[in-house]
């Protein structure tokens, strides 16, 4: 009798726990999509209902329009973002996995002379601040003649941003590394090993760091805005800047455009989620 | 073996010169040239400069905007801090047995990855003046009394774009927390619970020590974004009205682009470098915690392999 009578309130105690929980997690994806979903509902509304209804409420279902986004996606300059930001997303984060992948093999797999000069100025450059930086970045980017290139924003994202090298350091040290002595005492040379055996086998690190690196360069604003001012160089961020300015009050349009803007990187998100939550801690987290 | 030394001294270089080129030419040497520059008047596209000892130093220690902008940074930067233990409270629910974990942890990370810009954009409609939603929402529960113009009103401004960046930044925290409280072996938990210790000693004594290593490593990078928040108040005020929502980044980036004024503007610079220098020091020195992981080389002759 007493047991069961223990068991029952121990599960009382473990509902009414079950129900907070859920509350609060509710809480949090409320707060989480309230500012997206309300700036749908405004980007489905015509004019004259944005000042009509509520912002917090969709029109009846016969005057919702697709117009806002039709406006959007009609603007050649969407497709010049689209085409600029994969051109540099793709290029920098080629060179970023190669020249991460193998600074970090290196630096974990090799003692040389210099390599605690070599691993201090890498550790330097992660703590040298990002934005201000562009002050005295922006005389050797004009002196080189990248101003109003695209080799400008690609040539940043590959040498500043070196969260790659804590991903592939942290992979590296799980690999064995009698796997790449027997390799070499069997005549391979480094290269070879590099290559065929040991970048093959940080292909998950690679994905990580692939993934990261795309949400990071399309949602960049300051680069390419401090950089490329030219209509023709627009990314996808800065297309939506542009267009922001020009719509002076025009919420219906501007949260077409916010809408349309999110989209890619919250698909690559939702997509590869699992490689972005094993990258991220990266570095702050003991394995 | 000697040909075997050169091969390797080869490799080595040719592998890290690409790699150490770019970060010495963009990143460490205009760190440098910071700190030059800080000591002269250049404006950003004249061919030369002048000398002007420490005129900057002393002008950026008397510039009123530029210290209540320092002030700004110290609210997000505390809101930051109080949202420490909410974040670590979600990181615990959503570690804990939980129906739809998986959905819940999707969802407290999204707002990370949402692009920055349309999301400040999203947000200033969120809280216009005219027919806003935030408006609605008080309007709904009766509260329309406290409603403001939330982006033009100097005294609330700053609360409501620090708002904005705990919506943004917080799930990367949560996240960070998910993962050491994970990082807890599982073996550990459950010979603690068989010592019929409860789920607060459980969080007290088992868990909380495994993270004090994130711990460290989020007040860290709490001082280090607060220092460095920017884009938030770029898209959604430009710093106004006035300077009210200016931060030190942001009124740094001003000086110099906006101002032509890149002497003064390196000078902040390098006191924002020297502040973020200085607290990792002291993290590192003084704490005892966060110290660089031992290298695979010295791990190797170590107890465990």
């Amino acid at each position: 009798m007493i047991t069961s009578k223990k068991i029952t309130k121990l599960n009382v105690k473990g509902i009414g726990l079950s129900i907070v929980k859920q509350f609060i997690a509710l809480g949090m994806v409320i707060i989480v999509m309230l500012p997206i979903i309300l700036t749908l509902f405004a980007a489905l509304k015509t004019k004259g209902d944005m000042v009509k209804t509520s912002p917090l409420l969709l029109p009846e279902f016969a005057r919702i329009t697709l117009d806002n986004f039709e406006k959007v996606l009609s603007d050649k300059y969407l497709y010049v973002g689209l085409i600029n930001t994969t051109i540099i997303v793709v290029v920098s984060i080629i060179c970023n996995v190669f020249l991460g992948s193998i600074t970090a093999y290196i630096l974990e797999r090799f003692e040389f002379r210099f390599r605690k000069l070599v691993f201090s100025l890498f550790f330097l450059g992660m703590l040298i601040p990002t934005f201000v930086t562009e002050i005295a970045r922006f005389k050797i980017i004009n002196s080189l003649g990248l101003y109003n290139t695209i080799g400008a924003p690609i040539v940043i994202y590959v040498a500043s941003d070196l969260m790659q090298l804590y991903i592939y350091r942290q992979f590296i040290s799980k690999i064995s590394v009698s796997l790449d002595e027997s390799a070499l005492l069997e005549g391979c040379g480094y290269f070879k090993v590099y290559f065929r055996i040991i970048f093959p086998l940080l292909a998950p690190a690679t994905a990580t760091v692939v993934v990261i690196k795309a949400i990071t360069i399309i949602n960049d604003m300051y680069i390419p805005y401090l950089y490329m001012p030219k209509n023709e160089l627009r990314t996808l961020t800065t297309y939506l800047m542009t267009f922001a300015n020009a719509q002076e009050g025009s919420w219906q349009n501007l949260a077409a455009g916010i809408i349309i803007i999110m989209i890619p990187a919250v698909l690559i998100y939702i997509f590869f989620q699992r490689y972005i939550l094993d990258g991220i801690s990266a570095g702050a987290v003991k394995e | 073996m000697n040909s075997m030394t050169k091969k390797r001294n080869r490799f080595i270089i040719l592998s890290l010169m690409i790699p150490i080129i770019l970060l010495t030419g963009f990143v460490v040497f205009p760190a440098f040239d910071l700190f030059r520059m800080s000591f002269t008047n250049w404006d950003g596209y004249s061919p030369s400069s002048n000398f002007v000892g420490i005129d900057n130093y002393i002008s950026m220690f008397k510039n009123k905007d530029l210290w209540l902008s320092l002030r700004n940074n110290g609210i997000y930067f505390v809101a930051h801090l109080v949202f420490i233990p909410i974040e670590l409270m979600f990181a615990v629910v959503l570690t804990s047995k939980l129906r739809g974990a998986k959905f819940y942890k999707t969802m407290v990370f999204l707002p990370y990855v949402i692009n920055g810009v349309a999301i400040a954009y999203a947000f200033s409609y969120f809280f216009s003046p005219i027919n806003g939603a935030f408006d609605s929402i008080l309007e709904v529960l009766k509260l329309d009394f406290l409603s403001r113009n939330w982006l033009s009103d100097e005294k609330i401004v700053n609360f409501v774009l620090a708002f904005v960046s705990l919506w943004r930044f917080s799930g990367y925290h949560v996240v960070l927390f998910i993962a050491a409280l994970q990082s807890v072996p599982k073996d550990i938990l459950e010979a603690a619970k068989v010592d019929g210790a409860d789920i607060w000693q459980v969080f007290r004594y088992v868990q909380v020590p495994s993270i004090s290593l994130v711990v460290d490593f989020i007040l860290f990078d709490n001082i280090r974004g607060a220092l460095q928040v920017f884009d938030i108040p770029f898209v959604m005020t430009a710093g106004g009205p006035g300077y009210a929502s200016s931060t030190f980044t942001l009124y740094t980036i001003k000086t110099a682009f906006t101002f032509s004024n890149f002497g003064l503007a390196s000078t902040m610079a390098v006191a924002i470098m020297f502040i973020i220098i200085i607290v990792f020091y002291v993290q590192n020195h003084l704490l005892h915690i966060g110290k660089p992981r031992p290298t695979r080389i010295i791990r190797r002759r170590g107890v465990r392999s």
